[in-house]
């Protein structure tokens, strides 16, 4: 066991063993060990195998930043072991691997390195043929080099999305990101902090800094109830107009923050030399984060790397948690370390200044690190701890439109930030040292609060107290190579310098063609080592290379988050109780539930067909609820529908209804009503059910450019429609208590009155999709109910039967009756269906008409007509089947059904405009492919006169 | 269009077309005003109407006050009274109303077609930024404003009660948005476990 005593260990709880298992072997850790953490405690190391090598990968940043710890769950793929928590019973297993992770049949890859070179598959996989890739080497590769695997039978988990709004946002708690929250906080401003880590505090957690500075800010933190802070929270883009998408678990809170500071800190870069990927090889923070966080020694005989104070620190932490730290090598002169240096060289460390690791071997199969060269010699140690520079964290930053720069002087990478309302504080923006960092916050704030109208004193640009340049590793190729630059790809020095050779001289490109930054850690660990080869390459400076763009998301996401919880949407009609407690069959229609028919399933056949016979020969009941139903109102209602459908209705007398039919600007059929015109100034106009929406708010367009006195209100959810149609239907209403008469003279076909029915007031217009003697009842959707009721006690004694959907579609199908968007499509025009009776030649304008002309000149290719099937015709075709005139598609088949009434299927299809005449006989292609011909008949089947709708 | 004797049937009431949708209660709370009397006028006429009838009109997206009644301004002609608990005063309204002679507006149906919902309880603002993407912190969004926004993904009108937000939206939807606010709070208790 690698476990060390408290109080190291900040991030675990001793008293809650947890039990896993990775890769089929059981392990323990403790509540708050990450997978990683957990394993190093327990001596494994090798978490995963490399991506084209299969090199055995472990720990490097402890960050989870990049593809080394990346492990599979069973549903899962691609999880940092580095940060995700163990748990009980976790079964985790290593990704990338063929065999075992212990015995990878694919470490021989390693061996043939040289046949692999950079861009190889560019060159190797375009032949012998040309589908060569598709069907031979992208599978090969897929199984070679995928990582995780998805559960396509995960279980269901939950996702909720939120939405948070400050004044400020400060993205990373360290004591950059702690001291500008603070001080907003302090301000008055409503302040949001977050940080990916489990605990605020960034490196003031596992570096070697005095405790009392964190809690000091933290009693600070908790003493503002105006500041809340999101730990365990990802802050995983930056967009436009700050907005920003905080992950937190399975919770993504949608934020828009007014300012924001971006504390987002620096990333330790590893040193490049030969065989620097080998597991036992980690970065300082790494070294450090096991110790403080976990209470894991990350080794027993260490060397360390140093080319900063934080190398020299690291070193004292090995010390302290009871490693023989055998060296320290700091490629610098002596005498700059100061007196960390003094104090490491007191506690009997051998410091050797101006040299490097040039190299290091591992046990049997690289397993670990055994020792490495400096200075020409080897030494033994399983522990190399790295420190010889970092990054700043420029994903958010680059984001909001910040430019990376190089200061050749300081030989740091930079970013500057327009001026506006993102800020940068801490070793993002170079100050790296502690107490720089905190004034740097300050400041940051200082900016955003005064930009947010607080009265501020403006504090003094920070003055880093570190102005000597940084130490720049020289970055040469190995003759022998596996010097990695990028851990993801396994990418080496020469493959890099390779891609300039080739002429790909730009970052974009050599990453194009490299896939450098292409893996999970996007360039993290990658990116400036990559600048650099470049430029030394092609006689550049770092600055005029640069790094390739930066943008969301910062890391992976998954697709949950981004989905989160939606409920499916459902509309119900006031008299849905009604239907369900009939036994109505409900079906979603849009986001409509509608009665399919009433009855049991295994009957349907049968209740379809007696709600159709009812109508036909008695008398039914349609809730026509979901129809759109919009009221016109104001002196110039009249003129607004002559504009905006295709028929007269300025003319149109108060107490008459009449068809309308809309066109959009192309002249094509968009949705068709009836408009009863109740008063002068106002009409009711009903809409189709699906089209309402749109036709809504193309009247309020319409309106607003016009600018006629109307006004149009959407009554579709506060009225209720209710069709009683049938030969007995006036005999029904008749029996009903009503101010309205109902004879055949008193209210004609086409008419419409307003009274009362059964103590309900309603609109009553004599209109019908069925054909029959038919009476549209609308009324104010609370008392729909009600009215509802006494229909169906008045119909009792004649019969009367709520009839559903299906009934409808066939009633109104035996009519001819067509349905927008089932029997039209985006080009239909009013001459297609035959509609010419609908359309005014006397109006200078309607929406559409002008379409219509013109393309009435282009000639008309086809029309809507009736299609029949003999009784007994074996095989029927569906809707959408391809209507066909010399074996050429002309048209298809847009509504088919089987009529009881006329005991033959009927069907409604577009065939060519010369086989429009009734008796024409068309083909039509079935599902199966068959050819069948069809006569043709006029439009309606059933009643072609229309008596029975006027009797 | 006075009403008869006939009875009134709300969504969520027996027999309503929300029937068994149960409003959740617990750390969010969600009742049922869609029963509750209010008017509203929209379209030319309708402001100078109700000014002549002294009621004080605020400006677009404000809440004003008249006797008890909230007045709640959604457009330059688009007015709607809400008179919870003070149906009386609401009723004279409308019978002069209905006597009056034109301009005088035109009925918005708002008591027919939206439904009337109160979200309440100790995670109030927590269920808010669940379901609203708007900004609205007290400092924001004061108890006199309106939003005329999406609230649980349909279109909705929302301000402030003293106990929570008033919610008004599409009354065919009701089930849907009962049911997408419990799944609100489930995620609430969830996150708060």
């Amino acid at each position: 066991m690698n476990r060390l005593p408290a109080p190291f260990g900040s991030r675990i709880d001793r008293s809650r063993p947890i039990r896993f298992s990775f890769e089929g072997k059981p392990f323990e850790g403790y509540a708050g060990d990450s997978m990683a953490s957990a394993l190093a405690a327990s001596g494994q190391w090798v978490l995963s195998r490399s991506f084209k090598y299969h090199r055995p990968r472990g720990i490097l940043s402890m960050t989870g930043a990049d593809a080394n710890a990346l492990v599979q769950l069973p549903s899962d793929p691609n999880v940092a072991a580095e940060r995700t928590p163990i748990s009980e019973g976790l079964r985790v297993s290593a990704q990338n691997v063929n065999g075992s992770l212990e015995h990878d049949r694919d470490a021989v890859m390693d061996r043939f390195g040289r046949f692999l070179p950079v861009g190889f598959y560019y060159r190797t996989f375009m032949g012998p043929r040309r589908d060569s890739w598709l069907k031979f080497w992208e599978p090969i590769i897929r199984r070679k080099a995928g990582l995780g695997l998805v559960d396509t039978k995960a279980p269901h988990r939950h996702f909720d999305k939120t939405h948070l709004h400050c004044d400020v946002l400060v993205v990373g708690a360290g004591p950059a990101g702690l001291s500008a929250a603070i001080a907003a906080a302090e301000a008055g401003a409503d302040v949001v902090l977050c940080d990916e880590n489990p605990e605020i505090g960034g490196a003031l957690t596992y570096g070697r800094y005095d405790p009392a500075i964190l809690s000091g800010l933290s009693s600070k933190l908790e003493a503002l109830p105006n500041l809340k802070v999101l730990t365990g929270t990802v802050c995983n883009g930056w967009y436009e107009d700050n907005w920003l998408p905080l992950i937190q678990g399975d919770r993504l809170h949608r934020t828009r923050a007014r300012e924001v500071i971006l504390a987002t800190g620096a990333i330790e870069q590893p040193a490049v030399f030969r065989n620097n990927d080998l597991p036992g090889i980690m970065l300082g923070g790494a070294a450090q984060r096991l110790i403080r966080h976990y209470g894991v020694r990350p080794g027993q005989s260490a060397v360390v790397l140093a080319a900063n104070d934080d190398g020299y620190r690291t070193a004292l932490d090995l010390l302290d948690a009871g490693l023989s730290v055998v060296e320290l090598v700091d490629p610098r002169p002596a005498g700059v370390a100061g007196s960390l240096e003094a104090e490491l060289r007191g506690k009997g460390v051998a410091i050797r200044n101006g040299a490097t690791v040039e190299a290091a071997e591992g046990t049997a199969g690289n397993r670990h690190l055994a020792r490495v060269r400096v200075g020409g010699s080897w030494t033994a140690c399983d522990l190399l701890a790295v420190s010889i520079g970092s990054a700043p964290a420029w994903q958010l930053p680059c984001q909001a439109g910040g430019k990376v720069g190089y200061d050749a002087g300081m030989q740091t990478m930079t970013i500057t930030l327009p001026q506006g309302s993102v800020h940068l504080a801490g070793a993002v923006a170079g100050a790296d040292d502690l107490e720089d960092a905190i004034a740097s916050g300050r400041r940051a704030a200082a900016n955003a609060l005064s930009r947010l109208g607080h009265a501020v004193a403006v504090e003094s640009p920070v003055t880093p107290k570190t102005i000597r340049p940084r130490y720049v590793q020289p970055i040469v190729a190995d003759p022998k190579g596996r010097d990695f630059v990028d851990f993801d790809e396994d990418l080496q020095v020469k493959d890099l310098q390779n891609a300039t050779k080739e002429g790909y001289r730009e970052i974009e490109l050599v990453k194009r063609f490299t896939t450098v930054g292409m893996g999970p850690s996007q360039g993290r660990h990658s990116a400036l080592a990559t600048a650099r080869i470049v430029a030394e390459a092609t006689g550049r400076t770092v600055g005029e290379i640069g790094i390739t763009t930066a943008r969301p998301p910062v890391g992976p996401e998954t697709l949950g988050v981004l989905a989160g919880h939606h409920e499916v949407l459902e509309r119900r009609t006031a008299l849905h109780a009604r239907h369900v407690a009939l036994n109505a069959a409900m079906k979603p229609v849009g986001a409509w539930w509608r009665p399919y028919y009433y009855g049991d399933a295994s009957s349907a056949g049968e209740a379809v067909r007696e709600e159709i016979l009812a109508v036909r020969e008695g008398v039914g009941l349609l809730d026509v609820s979901t129809l759109g139903k919009l009221e016109i109102r104001g002196p110039d209602a009249g003129e607004f529908l002559d504009r905006l459908y295709t028929m007269a209705h300025a003319n149109q007398p108060v107490g008459r209804v009449r068809y309308c039919l809309m066109l959009n600007e192309m002249g094509s059929v968009v949705d068709d009503g009836v408009a009863y015109r109740m008063a002068q100034d106002q009409f009711y106009v009903t809409a189709t059910t699906g089209a309402v929406a749109r036709v809504y708010a193309d009247m309020l367009f319409w309106n607003a450019e016009w600018r006629l006195k109307v006004d149009v209100l959407n009554l579709t959810g506060a009225f209720s429609g209710l069709n009683v149609t049938g030969p007995k239907a006036r005999q029904v209403l008749g029996a009903l208590e009503s101010d309205i008469d109902f004879s055949r003279d008193a209210f004609p076909y086409l008419s419409g009155r307003d009274g009362m029915v059964a103590g309900v007031p309603v609109r009553v217009m004599r209109i019908g999709f069925t054909g029959e003697l038919s009476y549209e009842l609308h009324c104010p959707s609370s008392l729909a109910p009600s009215l509802w009721d006494a229909v169906m006690a008045a119909g009792r004694p004649h019969g009367l039967r709520p009839y559903g959907l299906e009934a409808s579609r066939i009633l109104r199908l035996e009519k001819g009756h067509i349905l927008i968007g089932q029997d039209t499509d985006a080009i239909t025009t009013p001459d297609e269906l035959g509609f010419g009776w609908a359309v005014s030649k006397k109006k200078p304008f309607f929406v559409g008409k002008r379409s219509i002309e013109m393309r009435a000149r282009l000639g008309q290719t086809r029309k809507l007509v009736g299609l029949n099937f003999p009784a007994g015709t074996r095989n029927i075709p569906g809707e959408s089947c391809l209507v066909l005139r010399g074996g050429a598609p002309v048209g298809q088949t847009t509504s088919v059904g089987y009529s009881p009434s006329l005991g033959r299927h009927i069907a409604l299809a577009y065939v060519h405009v010369d086989d429009q005449a009734e008796g024409s006989r068309v083909t039509v292609k079935c599902r199966n492919g068959e050819l069948i011909e069809a006569p043709v008949v006029a439009h309606a089947f059933f009643d072609p006169t229309n008596a029975r709708q006027e009797i | 269009m006075a009403a008869g004797t006939a009875t009134r049937i709300y969504p969520f009431m027996p027999g309503g077309a929300a029937d068994g949708i149960k409003l959740v209660s617990g750390a969010v709370v969600l009742s049922d005003l869609t029963a509750s009397p209010r008017f509203g006028l929209k379209g030319c006429g309708s402001a100078a109407w109700l000014a002549a009838q002294g009621i004080p009109l605020p400006a677009v997206n404000r809440i004003g006050k008249h006797h008890g009644m909230q007045v709640l301004r959604l457009g330059n002609e688009d007015i709607l009274l809400l008179a919870e608990g003070v149906g009386e005063t609401l009723a004279e309204v409308k019978t002069a109303w209905h006597a009056a002679t034109a301009p005088k507006g035109y009925s918005s149906w708002r008591e027919e077609g939206w439904a009337w919902l109160r979200l309440s309880g100790p995670r109030l603002a927590e269920a808010m930024n669940g379901l609203c993407a708007l900004d609205l912190r007290p400092e924001k969004f004061g108890p006199d404003d309106i939003a005329q926004t999406r609230v649980g993904h349909i279109e909705a009108v929302t301000f402030r009660s003293p106990a929570g937000f008033d919610i008004l939206f599409d009354i065919t939807a009701s089930a849907y948005f009962a049911r997408s606010v419990a799944a609100v709070a489930t995620h609430i208790d969830q996150h708060n476990a």
